[in-house]
């Protein structure tokens, strides 16, 4: 189990994660290409927006990359993506409850730590 | 009284998620000849407007649009021909020929609705890459897309924000109030 951090299942539970040995491929040329046009064209649009999108277009672009990987992530990465995918809505903003949009953005971030930690086994001694 | 253009400005909204229910060539023609109708200052018709409905350049607009949350059958490009604008002698800061692309925008949401299509606005592209995209000629800069589908059943909440004023709050009557 992941990390959790959507609305109703807030709070964070010890997920695991594939080893560095196990990874596998979980992105086809054509959605790495589809992401990183995104990427580069949010940082033109970002000049013009208000800056409270910052946060919202790097969170649709975690989304995508989740929800384009989720097919072949191993079964104890996809609790992960889909806590990526479903954590924010594509139209949360900051401004909507400030407290609570920097609560869950901790919690994913924790999340995510928790997954480095065991992708790349810290755990173990030296 | 006939209600009917009051009913649909109040029940339009903004649609961000859309089937794969294709959508009708003629209904795409009746989206764009409402735009005719839109107030144009001068009536200089400065604007052009490119159809997109191919799949695979539907894609590429929506990769170099980070604003467009839904996936469109359909997509209308607002664009300002800059090189007639100054022709007329618009200075370069003018917001003319941007409140035009706004009142077009507006009356063609309307006409969408008004068919039972669904219908986005999307400001939050990248005019160059998607002005590579679509070919557009030299001096063409797109300003606004409209996204056009039918509305998913499930539609991502609406944008909130704490503290925002009341309606009434934003409007005043006559002149303002001398301070002091």
């Amino acid at each position: 189990m992941c990390g959790q951090v959507g609305e109703e299942r807030a709070g964070g539970i010890p997920m695991t994660c594939e080893t560095e040995s196990d990874s596998v491929r979980v992105l086809d040329e054509g959605d790495a290409v589809e992401l990183l046009v995104y990427l580069v064209t949010a940082a033109r649009t970002q000049l013009d927006e208000a800056a409270e999108y910052a946060p919202m277009r790097l969170l649709t672009a975690a989304g995508r990359l989740a929800e384009m990987a989720e097919p072949n992530a191993s079964a104890s990465l996809r609790p992960l993506l889909r806590d990526i995918r479903q954590g924010f809505s594509e139209t949360a903003v900051p401004a909507g409850d400030p407290a609570r949009y920097v609560e869950r953005l901790d919690a994913l971030c924790r999340a995510v730590a928790e997954c480095l930690v065991r992708s790349l086994d810290l755990d173990r001694s030296p | 009284m006939n209600d009917t253009v009051l009913d649909a400005i109040r029940a339009r909204r903004v649609v961000r998620a859309m089937t794969d229910v294709p959508v009708e060539r003629d209904q795409i023609r009746t989206v764009l000849d409402s735009a005719r109708y839109a107030p144009h200052a001068g009536n200089r018709r400065l604007h052009r407007y490119v159809v997109v409905t191919r799949a695979s350049l539907l894609r590429a607009v929506r990769m170099v649009s980070p604003g467009m949350l839904q996936r469109p059958m359909a997509a209308i490009v607002v664009c300002v021909d800059w090189a007639k604008v100054h022709s007329y002698g618009f200075p370069p800061a003018s917001p003319g020929p941007y409140i035009d692309v706004g009142a077009a925008a507006a009356t063609m949401l309307l006409a969408a609705h008004s068919i039972g299509l669904g219908a986005g606005p999307v400001t939050s592209f990248s005019r160059t890459a998607l002005a590579t995209v679509l070919n557009l000629p030299a001096g063409m800069r797109p300003e606004l897309i409209i996204c056009l589908g039918h509305a998913a059943t499930e539609q991502p909440p609406a944008m909130r924000r704490q503290g925002a004023p009341r309606w009434d709050d934003l409007i005043q009557w006559e002149r303002g109030k001398v301070e002091g």
